[in-house]
């Protein structure tokens, strides 16, 4: 059980949205979407690795 | 795993989803997907043994295996296709979803083809064979 991944990715997503808060506010417009970008990124790796994993159990389970 | 533990990674899952949304939209849309991930992997390893008995059943009705198998590659299929056609109606693409679940379709039918197939020939065999 990988409960644990969601409250990864839900961390991840509101230290960039205080990053980005904080970016933005100090005048900083690039330096933040860039964060947002990053993060993204970063959630994006972690979900892809998952779903490869529920796929690789579909294909196992149903003989695809 | 407990019925109380799926409601509850799916509440946890909404409310964390809901709190990120204002700030990180895409984020948020990553964190349903991974939720639905984690409930459906732990529903597909508690249900495998369902599998084995569903052929020992078919196989005591001496069903042929290669029914079984392709009825299995279509239920398979369709979970793939669900899938990914509720994340994209979850992210707001109705027409990707669309894509995929005629896709699906598609594909369903084309693994269920020699079903067909062997079911005109037992209509034509017990109809007298001739073509």
């Amino acid at each position: 059980m990988d409960v644990d991944m969601i409250f990864k990715i839900a961390a991840v997503g509101i230290i960039v949205a205080v990053l980005n808060q904080l970016l933005v506010r100090s005048g900083r417009e690039e330096q933040a979407m860039m964060t947002t970008l990053a993060g993204l990124i970063v959630v994006l790796s972690m979900l892809v690795t998952q779903i490869s994993g529920l796929f690789g159990t579909i294909k196992q389970l149903f003989g695809l | 795993m407990s019925i109380s533990a799926v409601c509850f990674i799916a509440l946890m899952t909404a409310v964390l989803s809901l709190t990120v949304r204002r700030h990180n939209s895409e984020i948020a849309l990553v964190i349903t997907v991974v939720g639905c991930i984690v409930i459906f992997i732990s529903v597909l390893l508690n249900i495998s043994s369902l599998f084995e008995s569903a052929k020992s059943i078919f196989q005591s009705a001496s069903v042929n295996s290669n029914y079984i198998a392709i009825l299995l590659k279509a239920v398979g299929l369709c979970f793939m296709c669900e899938f990914a056609v509720d994340c994209c109606i979850d992210a707001g693409q109705r027409a990707l979803a669309n894509n995929v679940s005629i896709a699906g379709k598609a594909l369903v039918l084309v693994t269920a083809l020699p079903l067909y197939k062997d079911v005109l020939e037992s209509v034509l065999s017990l109809t007298g064979g001739g073509v």
